[in-house]
C-alpha cells in the first residue's frame, strides 16, 4: 500500500500586522500553519523578517567583534540604522537605551526626535523600543508616538503596569504595539485581552520574552510554540498575533557571545533559528553576519 | 457532597491570634457560621503548632466542641498535634492528612488505625507530586494497600488527589483537567475509597473577587465525576446551592460545556455566561488568564 503523509488543516489565522507606511511597509505574519508546516494545508504569506538593532547611545560593553561592522558609525545612531540596510534588512529597531533612568535618564523630548530623524532617514519601517522602565517608558514611547505621527511605527514594549498609557499613545498617533509580558502564557493572553478592550488586535505584536540560548531559551521556546498551537489550531483569538523575538541583546551579553566572533554568530544565530522554528514573525538580531547565515539556513532547507 | 468547612484556618490571621490569645469567640463564631451556613464538617487548620501543642489543641476542639455538634477535621502535619486532635473530639473525626511519604506512612496512618477515624490520604509520595493521572494512580493505590494492612478499610479512607492553582504558569490548566479524569475513575480503581479535594486552591493566586467562581464551578464538575466531598467555604451561599442541587439550570450548563457542547451564549444572562465561560477554561477548552470572563 503507498504511503500517504497525512495533511493537516487548521482552523485558526494569525493576524497580518502592517509596520510602516507606503513603500516603507512591511508585513508579518498572517499564517495559517503552524512554523514551517509547509506539508499542511495553508500557508505563510510572509515568511521570516529580520531587523537589526541600533542603540541611541554608543555601546560600551561590546565586544569588538560586534562593533566592527559598524565601527566607523558606531557613535552616530542615523548613520547605524542607514548601514543597516546594506544588509537588506526588513526593519531596523532603534533601542532608546538612554532613556532607562539607570543608564543615562536622557529625556524623552531629544529620544523622540532621534527616533523621528532615524525613521525618516532609513527606507524600511522603524521598530522603537523604550528601555523598559514602567514609568519613564510612558513619557518617552508617548513622546516617540507624538513626534512620529501617523508613520506607523512599531513601538513597545507595552506593559500590564503601563499599557492603558502607551497604548493609548501609539493607537492616537497611528502606529502598532509591542505588548510585553515575562515568559508567562497566561499573561500574554491578559494583557491582550485588556489592551483590545480599546487598541485593535490587528495593530498587536506578542514579545514574550526571548532569552538566549544556555540561558533560558527552551523557556521561550516552549512558550512561542504554546502560544502558536492555541492561536492556529485552537483558534484563540487572543494569542492569534504576531511574534517579535528581540533576541540581539540577550545573544550578545553572553560570556560565550563575546568570547569570540564565531562563538557569537553561531550563538546569535541557533537562538534566532530555533525561535523561527518555535513561530517567530520577526527576529531583531545585532550583528549583520547572523542575519546572512540566519537567511542562507532557511533557503537552503 | 460533603462539606468541610475550610475557615478555621491559621493562614487567617484572626484565627491564628486567636488561637494564639485563647480568644473562644472568634473560633466559636466561626464554628457557628458554617454550623449554621450547612457543613458537615469543621476543619481545623492549625499548622504546626510547635508551641504548647497538646494543650493547644484540646482547647480548640474542646471550644468548638462547645458549640456544635459537628464532626471535626484535624488538620496538621505535625503527628503530635494530630493525635492530641483526635483524642479531644467527641465524635468520630477526619485525620487530615496522611500521604504516601514515608514520615507520614509511619506517623499519621497508624493514628487513624489507633482512634478508628476516616482519613484523608494524598497521592503525595517522597517523589513528590505525581505528575499524570497514571503515576496518580499508581501512588495512591501503593499508599492505600499500605493503610489497608495497618488495619484501615477503603471505607474509611477519603483520598485526596491535591490540586493545584489553575493560574500557575501553562501546567494550571493541564492539572485541572487531569484531577477531574483522576476523581472520575478513583471509585473503579479504588472500590469503596471516597474522594476529598482543597477546592480553594484551584483559584489560589486568582484575583480576590473572580475566585469563587472558579470553586463553584469546578466542584459542579468535580461532583459529576463523583466527588464525594470537598474542603471549602461553606459561607459561599452559591457554592452551598450548586452543592445542594438546587441551581439545575447552571448545573445543566456546566455540565453541556464540559461534553464539549457549543452553547449559545446570546441566550444566556450574565450569570450563565460566566458559568460557561468559566467551565470552559477548566475543562482546558479555552487558554486562561485572569481576564477569562473578558475574552
Amino acid at each position: 500500500m503507498e504511503y500517504k503523509a497525512p495533511v493537516e488543516a487548521y482552523t485558526g489565522v494569525v493576524r497580518e500586522v502592517t509596520i510602516g507606511k507606503g513603500k516603507k511597509s512591511l508585513k508579518i505574519g498572517g499564517e495559517n500553519i503552524l512554523p514551517f508546516h509547509v506539508f499542511d494545508q495553508g500557508s505563510n504569506p510572509n515568511p521570516a523578517k529580520f531587523a537589526l538593532e541600533v542603540l541611541d547611545m554608543k555601546p560600551e560593553d561590546w565586544p569588538e567583534h560586534l562593533v566592527e561592522p559598524f565601527w566607523d558609525v558606531i557613535s552616530d545612531p542615523v548613520k547605524w540604522a542607514k548601514k543597516c540596510q546594506d544588509f537588506a534588512v526588513d526593519a531596523v529597531s532603534l533601542f532608546l537605551m538612554s532613556t532607562d533612568p539607570a543608564v543615562k535618564n536622557a529625556p524623552a523630548d531629544k529620544a523622540a526626535a532621534l527616533a523621528k530623524e532615524v525613521a525618516e532617514a532609513i527606507n524600511v519601517p522603524l521598530i522603537v523600543y523604550g528601555s523598559g522602565d514602567e514609568k519613564k517608558d510612558v513619557e518617552v514611547l508617548s513622546k516617540v508616538a507624538e513626534l512620529c505621527d501617523g508613520m506607523n511605527l512599531l513601538i513597545g514594549p507595552a506593559l500590564k503596569e503601563n499599557y492603558e498609557a502607551v497604548g493609548k499613545a501609539i493607537l492616537d498617533h497611528g502606529h502598532t504595539a509591542i505588548a510585553q509580558t515575562p515568559l508567562d502564557i497566561n499573561l500574554l493572553k491578559e494583557l491582550n485581552v485588556k489592551l483590545s478592550k480599546f487598541f485593535p488586535p490587528d495593530r498587536i505584536v506578542i514579545d514574550s520574552l526571548s532569552p538566549a540560548l544556555g540561558y533560558g531559551m527552551e523557556y521561550g521556546f516552549s512558550l512561542m510554540e504554546r502560544v502558536k498551537q492555541i492561536g492556529i489550531m485552537t483558534k484563540d483569538s487572543m494569542t492569534m498575533m504576531p511574534i517579535i523575538a528581540n533576541i540581539g541583546g540577550e545573544c550578545w551579553k553572553t560570556k560565550q557571545a563575546k568570547e569570540n566572533k564565531e562563538q557569537g554568530l553561531l550563538w546569535e544565530g541557533i537562538t534566532a533559528l530555533s525561535l523561527l522554528l518555535a513561530g517567530a514573525n520577526i527576529i531583531v538580531l545585532r550583528h549583520p553576519e547572523t542575519l546572512k547565515l540566519v537567511r542562507e539556513t532557511i533557503k537552503a532547507r | 457532597m460533603v462539606i468541610i468547612g475550610e475557615n478555621i484556618h491559621v493562614i487567617a490571621k484572626e484565627v491564628s491570634t486567636a488561637i494564639r490569645e485563647r480568644d473562644a469567640k472568634v473560633i466559636q463564631d466561626l464554628a457557628r457560621a458554617q454550623a449554621e451556613a450547612g457543613a458537615d464538617y469543621i476543619d481545623l487548620n492549625v499548622g504546626p503548632v510547635k508551641k504548647d501543642t497538646e494543650e493547644t489543641m484540646e482547647w480548640l476542639v474542646n471550644t468548638v466542641q462547645e458549640v456544635t455538634d459537628l464532626p471535626l477535621s484535624i488538620d496538621t502535619l505535625n503527628p503530635v498535634a494530630m493525635e492530641a486532635g483526635l483524642k479531644a473530639c467527641k465524635r468520630r473525626p477526619l485525620l487530615n492528612s496522611a500521604s504516601g511519604k514515608s514520615l507520614s506512612k509511619e506517623q499519621m496512618l497508624p493514628l487513624a488505625k489507633k482512634y478508628n477515624c476516616d482519613v484523608v490520604i494524598s497521592v503525595m509520595t517522597d517523589k513528590g507530586m505525581p505528575p499524570d493521572v497514571e503515576s496518580k494512580v499508581e501512588s495512591i493505590m501503593d499508599t492505600v494497600a499500605y493503610a489497608n494492612e495497618l488495619g484501615i478499610p477503603n471505607e474509611d479512607i477519603w483520598v485526596d488527589t491535591i490540586l493545584l492553582p489553575i493560574s500557575t504558569a501553562g501546567e494550571g490548566q493541564r492539572f485541572t483537567v487531569l484531577n477531574l479524569e483522576f476523581i472520575k475513575i478513583l471509585e473503579d480503581v479504588l472500590p469503596g475509597v471516597k474522594s476529598t479535594v482543597g477546592l480553594s486552591n484551584t483559584s489560589s493566586g486568582v484575583p480576590d473577587h473572580l475566585r469563587p467562581l472558579l470553586n463553584r464551578t469546578y466542584l459542579v464538575m468535580l461532583e459529576r465525576n463523583r466527588l464525594y466531598s470537598a474542603i471549602a467555604d461553606p459561607l459561599d451561599k452559591e457554592l452551598m446551592s450548586l452543592a445542594r442541587g438546587e441551581m439545575p439550570e447552571i448545573v445543566e450548563l456546566i455540565y453541556k460545556t464540559m461534553d464539549g457542547e457549543d452553547v449559545n451564549l446570546s441566550s444566556l444572562s450574565q450569570k450563565e455566561i460566566e458559568y460557561v465561560k468559566t467551565a470552559k477554561v477548566l475543562i482546558g477548552a479555552t487558554l486562561y488568564s485572569n481576564a477569562w470572563l473578558e475574552s
